[in-house]
């Protein structure tokens, strides 16, 4: 019986260090000198945090992705592009690899260094890049940039070639944990 | 001599006039096209009406099913406020299945953002917008439903 309150408790414990939002925000910047159209963001991205192992991960809905304009918006939907008819989702799974670098217990601003798998239009990459992360009382908030090469991940538009689409486009993620 | 100048004049003129409006015509379309935003939500019809916990129940019984039918369509969904939670600068609407933890998830439209922060846990609302498909989040181990560019549907 004592076993398995300890088992529960060490459960608990566990489970308290991954944090998790729904709101997670990207923006997808893929505009160029010739075109400031290409360019969108995502709300309701999935993100987890487990400030005990470092693991980060997120998930979002490719059809989420907001663009002002409806044209664009449709392009980047289709077969030729995203595909997000057969790849609804975009996917990161990583880890803080400098952990001891962040005190999740003391509010400030930390420099941490994610290494992880991204996988977009069904292609999986490595993608090395720096998050900021801002404790501040039981809130943490983490952004990271990065860009991604399109060719790598299979997406490839006649708009990349005349020089409408950004080669590597940027992306920011925002997640805001409580 | 002059009398054949007389007879090409007019079909020259006729074919630079012609492919001149063509170039205009194709010039305008393009710029209507790459200049056109999205209309304000509120003035789109919606394809359904739907009850929230049903509708989250279609996508849980069988979500390619229901993505073939609601997904990029205009839906108003009836329900409760389950959660209001930050995103960037503003708040995102959840509408949650307790029993399953499977969630319904509204992103505004940029006008209608200081609508959605007025919204409080509990409130009976209708929201209106874009539906982007359901799906399994391994993350977090459920179905969820996503929406973008939503209003409060006052009508």
């Amino acid at each position: 019986m004592l076993l398995f309150a300890l088992v529960g408790l060490t459960t608990i414990a566990f489970a308290q260090k991954k944090k998790v939002t729904t709101s997670a925000t990207i923006n997808f910047d893929a505009t160029t000198k010739l075109d400031a159209l290409p360019k969108a963001e995502n709300k309701t991205v999935v993100a987890s945090l487990n400030t005990k192992s470092g693991a980060v991960a997120f998930e979002a809905v490719v059809k989420n992705f907001s663009f002002s304009n409806p044209k664009i918006q449709e392009h980047f939907n289709t077969a030729g592009w995203m595909d997000s008819d057969k790849f609804p989702k975009a996917t990161f799974k990583g880890t803080i690899t400098n952990l001891a670098a962040v005190n999740f217990k003391a509010d400030g601003t930390y420099s941490a260094d994610v290494t992880g798998d991204l996988t977009m239009h069904g292609v999986t990459k490595p993608v090395v890049t720096k998050a900021s992360i801002v404790v501040s009382g039981k809130t943490v908030t983490t952004t990271s940039d990065f860009t991604v090469a399109l060719a790598d991940f299979g997406v490839k538009g006649a708009a990349i070639g005349a020089g409408k689409v950004s080669t590597d486009p940027k992306i920011t993620v925002v997640a805001e944990f409580k | 001599m002059t009398e054949v100048r007389r007879k090409k004049n007019p079909w020259i003129k006729r074919v630079l006039i012609a492919g001149l409006l063509a170039l205009v015509a194709g010039a305008i379309a393009i710029w209507f096209i790459f200049t056109e935003k999205f209309t304000d939500i509120t003035k789109r019809e919606a394809a359904f009406t739907v009850n929230a916990m049903d509708f989250l129940k279609e996508f849980q019984t069988n979500d390619s099913l229901a993505n073939t039918k609601y997904l990029e369509k205009i839906i108003t969904v009836n329900g409760r406020v389950s959660e209001t939670e930050a995103a960037d600068t503003t708040i995102n609407i959840k509408m949650i299945d307790t029993a399953t933890d499977a969630y319904i998830i509204f992103a505004f439209q940029q006008q209608h953002l200081a609508e959605a922060k007025q919204l409080k846990e509990g409130d009976s609302i209708s929201i209106k917008g874009s539906c982007s498909g359901g799906t399994y989040s391994e993350i977090l181990e459920t179905e969820f439903v996503t929406f973008k560019r939503c209003a409060i549907n006052k009508q």
